[in-house]
């Protein structure tokens, strides 16, 4: 039997919202790791985050594909720091890294670029392929794991006993991870692995720094210089170690090393005194900008500023989420008691639906974690709890337009249909313009505003579905109640009253219009 | 005869509140426009004049700097402020720029502000505080990682706010669609200039308060633009409801219609504010409180402020400037003309049969007339049952 128009059956719309959030939960508890925790941003449970922004020489913006290449590169040093949890995402124009917990300070350096230096070649040897039967090393290392390996590599690869250094030379596998990336002593020799995996070297201590490079270009061939070349120019104090060295080693091979590795490693043909040099060899275009950027900027194929750093302790971070929840807890009970006291029992059922609400963001916000990787910061709790206010005033417009009905005679029971067809439209259309203003600033803004707007969105989006599922079906039902819809019970009877009044005065205007 | 109007006497006589409640209609705001015009123009005037004179008190994010805070409480008991400066110039070799006491209870801490330090001189800062003053953790331990330590360049302040602009300006564009394409080119038009005017009064009151402004600021900015439209559609989603078919009938008049309409969403533009701003105060309260500063702090700062103004502006702004707009109109004029006409016949004609006890003419003047003449009818069904009463 269908109901009347405008009419709706509450229990069917009730038991949609109870199938969703009882799917939301399966998944919440039955998927990914199973716990019902957020994935929490690290000012609210303590870590470093550093935002990035990229720098480029002409000032146009630096390409998608430089940016991803230079995440990648970076997110490869984040993991060599070996905390679980760590993360580089791109926003932007910036890279963004965050490593929660203790001991996360380090990250701040890994956005800078000059990780290259130069070293002499003491011995050089190709590469073997790796042994086989060499299980690759796990994926997921324990911290401590991490560490033990940095210092045995230390000791043994930047071992000063030759005899150690032949050792490792032999020991070393190119195809492997390098648990020493970057963390190599400059002031003691290193055995190291080239980029390509193609020879292995001995080398001494850095006699030159990657940062006394003022600028590196590739230079395309010439008639008298066939072959793609890439020039370099140092600044003056780099340049004259440069001559020195160049000097006492005509014939030796200088290795550029960048992040413990061998980027190139030309034989010095010449003492080179201007504070200039060129690198010649097998390049192409492609392989010559490649080296000249590396050269300039580290291995990083964009320069970047340090826009933004923040280490949050782990005691000021559990405070901020503590207050977090205080301020939406008051935020709530400051509402619970407002609506309480001038809806009464309508107050009640927003409370109801709010809570209601509040599980489904709960249950979506772990899911999002676990899926898309949404962190929840400070920002976003601030955008939760500004939400209540949006959230509760879906059911106000829908309540105030119960009461326009009451006033202008109808019976609560018939006044919910009516009041709900034009409740909706408002709800609708000003749910729109405040998702249109989170979805915007979520879009196009940087930094924080990110979560804020992405909280802020959700919750509209959610607010629709637990007005249309729970509110409305909600107050149909306490409607039809006769206990629910006493007027001392449902806080209409002023309206009421004013609503008989006005039925009473109409009757008697249609009389007395017919009496004239 | 004597039952005319019971509504209506009954309204009059009950306090503001339950007027309020019930939404009879009994303040004219779109008549007295005319004041709120000057009283809001006076405002933004001020407002302008402060952001163009004054200025604003920017944050350390818009200078660039390096800010560490760390817990108000030392293995030797409290720590005091001057401790904390010495430590400082001995890491540094200079005093820091300041030094406060932030927050209250145990969340209170300690906050230093300077020039950007490099990470080593962050971390020289941060070894010679914990040696001298031994901060506790959580656990009552002494511990160096809970001091916090974040730097900010002076360019970063400037990207979010530029950010920010853009940002703005897609949301203008976007929301202008909209409104034209749900409302009308006026309503577009009125619920415009109502945000412009939450956006300078917010700013202005900042520049005038000198409230620090952070990129947290900017962007609490840009939601409320969200809210303030969003309390506008409501409103005129009602005027919008109660002028529909309006010139076909002589009943009332647009800017009546749009005062009844502005009546009866009163309530709920004084809840929906209530409602929003419960919450922010528990922000404020908690940001500003028990944090001291912060993002939670600015945020809910800079939300309060819009929030009242767009609450403000879309009650005492946007619905007179529309009715305004809509008055240059010369069909709603000629409206108008007509029901005045019909009025003033069927005034002459009540008083041609006996005395009005009605007293009409003594309610027009009191209260945008149709509202208070007919509240028995205040919403939706426009215009049908005083079409049978005239038969």
């Amino acid at each position: 039997m269908a109901p009347p128009a405008g009419q709706i059956r509450p229990g069917r719309y009730l038991a949609i919202f109870a199938l969703i959030v009882a799917a939301l939960y399966a998944l919440v508890f039955f998927t990914g790791d199973g716990k019902p925790y957020p994935k929490l941003g690290i000012d609210l449970q303590g870590g470093t985050r550093v935002t990035l922004t990229a720098r480029t020489l002409d000032g146009q913006p630096p390409t998608t594909e430089s940016l991803n290449q230079a995440r990648q590169i970076i997110e490869t040093r984040v993991n060599g720091m070996g905390v679980s949890g760590s993360e580089v995402t791109r926003d932007g124009n910036n890279l963004v890294i965050t490593v929660p917990g203790e001991g996360s300070e380090e990250a701040k350096q890994l956005g800078q670029t000059a990780e290259l230096n130069f070293r002499k070649v003491v011995n050089m040897v190709p590469a073997q392929a790796p042994p086989a039967g060499t299980a690759p090393q796990a994926a997921t290392q324990q911290p401590g794991d991490q560490e033990r390996e940095i210092e045995e590599a230390k000791r043994t690869r930047q071992s000063t006993d030759p005899a150690v250094q032949m050792q490792a030379l032999q020991a070393l596998d190119c195809a492997a991870d390098d648990p020493l990336r970057g963390n190599d002593d400059p002031k003691l020799p290193l055995v190291a692995c080239d980029r390509e995996g193609q020879y292995k070297y001995v080398l001494e201590p850095v006699f030159l720094e990657g940062r006394e490079i003022s600028n590196a270009q590739a230079v395309p061939p010439s008639p008298q210089d066939p072959g793609w070349k890439v020039s370099l120019d140092f600044k003056s104090e780099g340049a004259k170690v440069w001559a020195d060295f160049t000097s006492a080693n005509v014939g030796q091979q200088a290795a550029f090393v960048l992040d413990s590795e061998v980027v190139s490693a030309p034989t010095i043909q010449r003492a080179l005194l201007g504070g200039n040099a060129q690198i010649t060899g097998q390049f192409n275009q492609q392989s010559a900008t490649d080296l000249a950027d590396i050269l300039k900027y580290g291995s990083l194929p964009l320069a970047f500023d340090q826009s933004e750093a923040e280490t949050v302790s782990a005691t000021l971070g559990v405070a901020s989420l503590e207050a977090g929840l205080l301020a939406g807890g008051i935020g709530l009970l400051l509402v619970a008691v407002y609506c309480l006291l001038y809806y009464r029992l309508l107050g009640i059922l927003t409370i109801l639906s709010l809570a209601l609400s509040g599980v489904v963001v709960y249950g979506v916000l772990v899911l999002l974690g676990r899926w898309i990787g949404f962190t929840l910061d400070l920002a976003g709790v601030a955008g939760f709890i500004i939400a209540i206010g949006i959230t509760a005033d879906s059911f106000i417009v829908f309540f105030e337009r119960l009461k326009d009905e009451i006033r202008e005679g109808r019976t609560f029971r018939s006044a919910v249909p009516r009041a709900w067809t034009r409740a909706r439209r408002t709800i609708l259309s000003a749910d729109t313009v405040s998702f249109l203003a989170a979805a915007v600033l979520y879009v196009l803004a940087v930094g924080q505003v990110k979560g804020f707007a992405f909280t802020l969105g959700m919750s509209t989006v959610l607010d629709l579905v637990v007005v249309f599922l729970v509110t409305h079906p909600l107050v149909a039902l306490a409607s039809k109640n006769k206990f629910l819809s006493k007027p001392s019970v449902s806080g209409l009877g002023a309206v009421q009253r004013l609503g008989n009044q006005n039925r009473a005065a109409r009757k008697a205007a249609v009389t007395t219009a017919k009496e004239a | 005869m004597k039952v005319t109007t019971p509504g209506t006497e009954g309204a009059r006589h009950e306090s503001v509140f339950h007027r309020l409640y019930v939404g009879t209609g009994a303040f004219d705001i779109v008549g007295k426009r005319a004041r709120w015009y000057v009283a809001l123009g006076l405002l933004v005037l001020v407002c302008l004049g402060s952001i163009g004179f004054k200025g604003f008190n920017l944050g350390i994010d818009f200078e660039g700097g390096t800010k560490l805070q760390m817990p108000a409480v030392g293995a030797q008991g409290p720590i005091e402020t001057d401790e904390v400066q010495e430590a400082f110039r001995e890491a540094v070799g200079h005093p820091a720029e300041t030094v406060q006491v932030v927050g209250s209870g145990d969340s209170q801490s300690i906050q230093i502000r300077t020039e950007t330090l490099t990470p080593d001189q962050v971390a020289a800062v941060k070894q010679e505080l914990f040696t001298q003053l031994q901060p506790l953790d959580a656990q009552g331990q002494p511990n160096q990682q809970v001091i916090s330590d974040s730097a900010v360049s002076g360019t970063w302040g400037g990207e979010i706010t530029q950010q920010a602009l853009i940002a703005l300006g897609v949301f203008l564009v976007l929301v202008t669609v909209f409104l034209a394409f749900y409302f009308e080119k006026w309503m577009a038009v009125a619920a415009l200039i109502a945000l412009l005017h939450d956006v300078v009064v917010t700013a202005g009151l900042y520049s005038l308060i000198g409230f620090e402004v952070t990129p947290s600021t900017v962007i609490g900015l840009l939601t409320i633009l969200g809210f303030s439209l969003y309390d506008t559609v409501v409103v005129f989603d009602k005027v919008k409801e109660n002028t529909r078919g309006l010139l076909g009938l002589t009943r009332r008049t647009y800017p009546e219609a749009a005062n009844l309409a502005v009546n009866q969403t009163l309530m709920r533009s004084i809840n929906t504010s209530v409602i929003a701003l419960l919450p922010v105060a528990g922000l404020l309260v908690v940001g500003a409180g028990l944090l001291g500063v912060g993002m939670l702090r600015d945020l809910a700062l800079v939300q309060a402020i819009g929030m009242l103004a767009g609450v403000v502006s879309s009650v005492l702004l946007a619905t007179p400037l529309l009715v305004d707009l809509k008055m240059r109109e010369p069909k709603y004029r000629e409206h108008a003309a007509k029901v005045q006409q019909r009025r003033e016949r069927a005034q002459a004609k009540a008083a041609g049969e006996d005395v009005p006890e009605e007293a009409p003419t003594k309610q027009a003047v009191t209260a945008g007339a149709g509202s208070a003449r007919r509240p028995s009818r205040p919403s939706g069904k426009a215009g049908r049952p005083s079409g049978k009463r005239r038969r």
